[in-house]
């Protein structure tokens, strides 16, 4: 019962707020963090014992075709997702109605934020393949609707459709991966595939296929090479969601379906190659980007973008534990950095260029100190969470691959200084406009979050702490200098940014390559105005010319016309309505008996 | 547990009741009588869920021609459910009847109304349990005689007169060809009953082409009734001048009870491999003729009279390829899709008329109705997760399995076409500007909670089928 609960209870808040209470902001907003609430005690009572069985419904069945239940997976990586998701998002819940006091779409946003919980958990217990892609698909929906949730912003209206046009595009992969699969082994449902795995895997090239275009999905949900674009332009929505959707949770569900389905992606070493060159490349380009970014919700876009290149390059380096482990403390220190932007944004009444700030470390000073030590535990210092996960990763690296560890430790390196580099510009100096200049502090809802999340960040990568949820990564020849060498590349990226940047008002570097992030979008323009925008053209002359004059016209006409010639056997007139039944007895007798 | 007749038995005191209160008291509203027609149907739907398995029963003679295995309970539900809907929509056009009918009194007219469809319904829910051609030709004349008075009910309409006779005069001749080759058969066989036909025919030295010429005949009559063509030729003047209660009760109640009776007779005729070439060109030919000339119709109530032939033809495909399951689902959406769509129709057509310009905007004088005109046409169409998409599926696989994949080519077609038509109507009520001067539509709360029902069920089937699997193989 309890797993239904979990599930259930956020969905029911939604149709509840979308139905019934949308008028009542508050009460909109205090049926959402409720059933968040609900959601997270039954997880938790579900991690805690380990004997509680999900029960299954059966809902589409084909005998021996396809069998699709309505069903859990409770493993301890599902469980510990639960955890993770219904915690983080009840803290989110919690921040919200702070967030958005005055705005007019409050039940709207809580309706939506609602049906995000929902999908996410629905991702996490899905126990089939079929399941896991319905509820991909409604994040991804999710997401859209709170992306646009300003959508009288022609910016945010246009990032959501990017965010959701880029996410098919992986999806379709995606679903075709789910096929083959499907296809070879008879069965969508995870624990029926393991025991039929060596179907797959006896042809090394159909499992090459196949392991990529599962990855698909992945590489468009967690935004990875080539289809990262969508995340930065997604800080368009309101800052809450930035940190659930865009940074804590939806973002790594990517990494999560690469876990779950880690049967098939560790059985063949091409798609591994393949998985963890792409993380490291997303890695290292989101992290030079982000140097030269003046947005502070767009360079922490840029981080998380860099930060899920991490864990994909630890999926492709084929250590699940680690991979996990980085989402599990990115996680807490990523949405304690987006709540504490969120905290400066309110300040400073929405004003988010860095440039424009300064000196907040007086004015918002629990935002200064949480905000720093997400910060830290971003760049990987000790004793902070990000620290022993990364760490965790850069051995790995160094065990299996020695020319991604390099790339990884510059990356490394550039996290320390393009993180200081905002941590001193908002925080330090002077205030650069009159907004700054007379910033208060959030209110309490708002600061409480982010004081629980500062102390996960604090103790989430202990052993003693994360051993209780996660299978912890140990290498077995881990190499005892890797932690030095992390260390002293991180102390080189946040000494160089102290020094650039202390006391600036400006930005003393401009390299126009990464200001416009490598010109992807220009790319993509070109690339699909040329490709996409001549099929039109060709396909548009096809429409209008051939099938539109000829074959449609050609035939509505035909059948029209036939059609109204059958209507003029209608005459109306009883006596040829009863000649016209006579012709047909004889015809049929005819037809069976004298032919 | 109850016995099985008990239920005709039942509507039968049910209708004579209502009756015989209209006749014997003057003074009261006559919708109370449609009322506890409802009331009465729904105690005696929930008594089909309690009937005793046949198997209990005594050998009486009775039971070598009436039947009540799982197939008839269902279908006896079917008429039902019809009966309740169809009086449902009667509450909504009794203004029409009063002034069609023009008695001494307002509501002159109005309780016989309410009671002709229980007897109608009993004849149904005969001819769902006969499994002997006596019973057969009994019930069907009950259900045929019941309708003649129903379809010229407002006599003061020629529409409604000229429709009455144009049905009693074919109708007639369709009757005398079905007691013409039940004489046949039993000439051939001997037997009147289908199983001990069935017995005959498989055996050997027999006059085959006597028991088939009487088999022809039989379909024929039957095909006059589910609207196949070349029997088609009654349904559109018939379909427009009925009152359209009436209307929708002979698209859905007569189409069911003529496919239970179709697929009980065909039975045992089905192992001729002539029988089989006539229904496949039957079926090809009401597909492509009900289609097709519900293309260029302006007219609602004659459009759905189209595509009741053309939904026959779909059903033909089903019997052809001997899947009862297929039949009995694909007659359940039918059910819930064409009653809603009239449901509408009465409601939209009341002021403005049948034709579809005064359907034209009604997205903005009623959404509710504009929606569940959407469902009705999109589930009639075929669209995914309605019911009327599983129907069609349902029909398509069993027509795949036995191999008949011109039929299936040809249905795909001609759904193609349907589509065409069916979002005709939808265009009109989401696209089309409204006429000058029109006011809110207002939906009684009887009919609003019918339509829920309705669309629902169109939903609910259309995702989660099982309940109907299981019905049929209790």
């Amino acid at each position: 019962m309890l797993p239904w609960l979990i599930l259930l209870a956020p969905l029911v808040s939604a149709a509840l707020i979308a139905l019934i209470t949308g008028r009542a902001r508050r009460l909109s907003a205090s049926i959402s963090v409720v059933a968040v609430l609900v959601s997270f005690i039954c997880s938790c009572i579900v991690f805690a014992k380990s004997e509680i069985a999900g029960t299954e419904i059966p809902w589409i069945e084909f005998q021996g075709i396809l069998r699709v239940p309505i069903g859990f997976v409770l493993d301890s990586l599902s469980r510990t997702m639960l955890v993770l998701v219904s915690g983080v998002g009840a803290l989110i819940h919690i921040y919200s109605p702070g967030y958005m006091r005055d705005d007019p779409g409050k039940s709207r946003y809580f309706a939506a934020l609602s049906l995000f919980m929902f999908s996410m958990l629905g991702i996490v217990l899905a126990n089939n393949f079929v399941m896991m892609f319905i509820f991909w698909e409604l994040v991804g929906l999710c997401s859209y609707l709170l992306i646009g949730h300003w959508f009288e912003r022609d910016s945010a209206a246009d990032a959501a459709n990017k965010a959701f046009i880029t996410n098919r595009i992986g999806d379709f992969g995606f679903m075709l991966g789910i096929l083959m699969v499907w296809a070879a082994t008879g069965s969508v449902i995870f624990d029926d595939i393991i025991p039929q795995t060596w179907r797959i895997t006896s042809n090394p090239t159909f499992l090459t296929i196949c392991v990529l275009l599962i990855f698909c999905g992945a590489v468009g949900k967690s935004a990875q090479f080539p289809l990262h674009v969508w995340l930065p332009d997604a800080m368009e929505g309101p800052t809450p969601i930035s940190a659930l959707i865009h940074a804590a949770t939806m973002v790594a569900a990517g990494v999560y379906m690469l876990v779950r389905v880690g049967f098939l992606v560790q059985a063949s070493p091409v798609a591994l190659g393949v998985i963890a060159w792409i993380g490291t490349v997303t890695a290292v380009m989101a992290a030079l980007i982000a140097t030269q970014q003046d947005d502070i919700k767009r360079i922490l876009a840029y981080s998380t973008l860099s930060q899920l290149g991490y864990m994909i390059m630890a999926v492709g380096l084929a250590s699940d534990e680690a991979a996990m482990f980085h989402l599990f403390t990115h996680a807490f220190f990523k949405a304690l950095l987006f709540l504490g932007a969120g905290s400066v944004l309110v300040a400073l009444h929405h004003e988010q260029n860095i440039w424009k700030m300064g000196g907040q470390g007086r004015n918002l000073f629990l935002t200064f100190v949480t905000f720093g030590i997400g910060m830290l535990a971003l760049i990987g210092c000790p004793p902070f969470a990000g620290f022993f996960s990364k760490d965790a990763i850069l051995s790995l690296a160094y065990n299996r691959n020695p020319a991604i560890f390099g790339v990884a430790l510059f990356t490394a390196f550039l996290t320390a200084f393009y993180m200081m580099r905002l941590f001193v510009v908002v925080f330090f100096g002077k205030p650069r406009s009159p907004a700054a200049k007379t910033s208060r502090e959030s209110p309490t809802s708002m600061l409480v979050p982010l004081a629980v999340l500062a102390l996960l960040s604090l103790f989430g990568g202990f052993h003693f702490f994360a051993s209780h949820f996660l299978t912890l990564p140990h290498e077995r020849e881990a190499a005892a200098f890797i932690p030095g060498i992390a260390l002293v590349a991180m102390l080189l990226g946040a000494a160089g940014a102290i020094i650039l940047y202390r006391r600036r008002i400006e930005d003393p570097l401009s390299i126009n390559l990464l200001r416009h992030k490598f010109y992807f979008d220009e790319l993509y323009r070109v690339l699909i105005n040329a490709t996409q925008g001549f099929l039109a053209r060709v396909s548009g002359f096809i429409d209008r010319w051939i099938i539109d004059a000829t074959i449609v016209r050609g035939s509505s006409g035909a059948t029209w016309s036939f059609g109204a010639l059958l209507r003029l056997m209608q005459v109306g007139n009883l006596q040829a309505y009863a000649f016209i039944f006579g012709l047909g007895i004889i015809w049929i007798i005819y037809f069976v008996l004298f032919r | 547990m109850i016995s099985a007749p008990y239920l005709e038995v039942a509507v039968l005191v049910l209708g004579t009741v209502i009756l015989l209160i209209e006749s014997f008291f003057s003074k009261f509203d006559r919708r109370y009588l449609g009322y506890a027609a409802l009331v009465g149907l729904a105690l005696i739907f929930l008594a089909t869920f309690f009937i005793a398995p046949q198997s209990t029963m005594s050998s009486a003679p009775f039971w070598n021609f009436y039947s009540a295995d799982a197939t008839s309970l269902f279908f006896k539900r079917i008429a039902l459910a019809t009966t309740a809907g169809v009086i449902v929509m009667m509450f909504d056009f009794a203004a029409l009847v009063s002034s069609g009918v023009q008695g001494a009194t307002p509501q002159s007219g109005l309780g016989e109304f309410f009671a002709l469809p229980l007897f109608t319904c009993a004849g149904l829910m005969w001819m769902a349990s006969a499994i002997d051609f006596v019973l057969i030709f009994v019930s069907l004349e009950l259900v045929t005689i019941s309708f003649y008075v129903l379809v010229g009910f407002t006599r003061r309409n020629p529409a409604s007169l000229e429709a009455a006779v144009k049905y009693l005069v074919l109708s007639a001749v369709a009757t005398g060809f079905l007691v013409y080759g039940i004489t046949w058969i039993f000439g051939a066989t001997g037997e009147t009953n289908l199983q001990k036909i069935a017995t005959v025919l498989s055996g050997t030295g027999l006059e085959q082409n006597a028991a088939l010429f009487g088999g022809v005949l039989v379909i024929i009559a039957l095909g006059f009734k589910i609207a196949a063509v070349p029997f088609h030729i009654w349904v559109a003047d018939v379909y427009q001048g009925a009152p359209t209660p009436v209307t929708a009760y002979l698209s859905v109640g007569s189409k069911a009870a003529g496919f239970i009776v179709l697929l009980r007779v065909l039975d045992p005729f089905l192992i001729l491999p002539q029988m089989q070439t006539l229904l496949v060109a039957i079926a090809v030919l009401t597909l492509i003729y009900g289609n097709l000339a519900a293309l260029p119709q302006t007219n609602v109530k004659r459009l759905l009279a189209y595509s009741s032939i053309a939904h026959a033809g779909y059903l033909l495909v089903a019997v052809v390829s001997f899947s009862g399951r297929a039949v009995a689902f694909y007659l359940v959406a039918y059910l819930l899709m064409t009653l809603l769509s009239f449901a509408v129709l009465i409601l939209v057509s009341q002021p403005a008329g049948d034709q579809l310009e005064s359907f034209a905007g009604l997205s903005q004088r009623s959404p509710f109705l504009a929606f569940a005109m959407l469902v009705a046409m999109a589930s009639l169409a075929g669209v995914p997760f309605t019911a009327g998409f599983l129907g069609k599926f349902l029909v398509f696989d069993a027509a795949i399995a036995t191999h008949h994949f011109g039929l299936v080519v040809v249905a795909i077609v001609t759904v193609g076409a349907g589509f065409y038509y069916y979002f005709k109507v939808v265009r009109a009520i989401y696209w089309d500007a409204p006429p000058a001067s029109t006011d809110k539509i207002i939906v009684s709360p009887l009919t609003r909670v019918a339509l829920i029902a309705l669309i629902a069920g169109t939903f609910v089937l259309g995702v989660y089928p099982q309940p109907i699997f299981d019905a049929l193989a209790r």
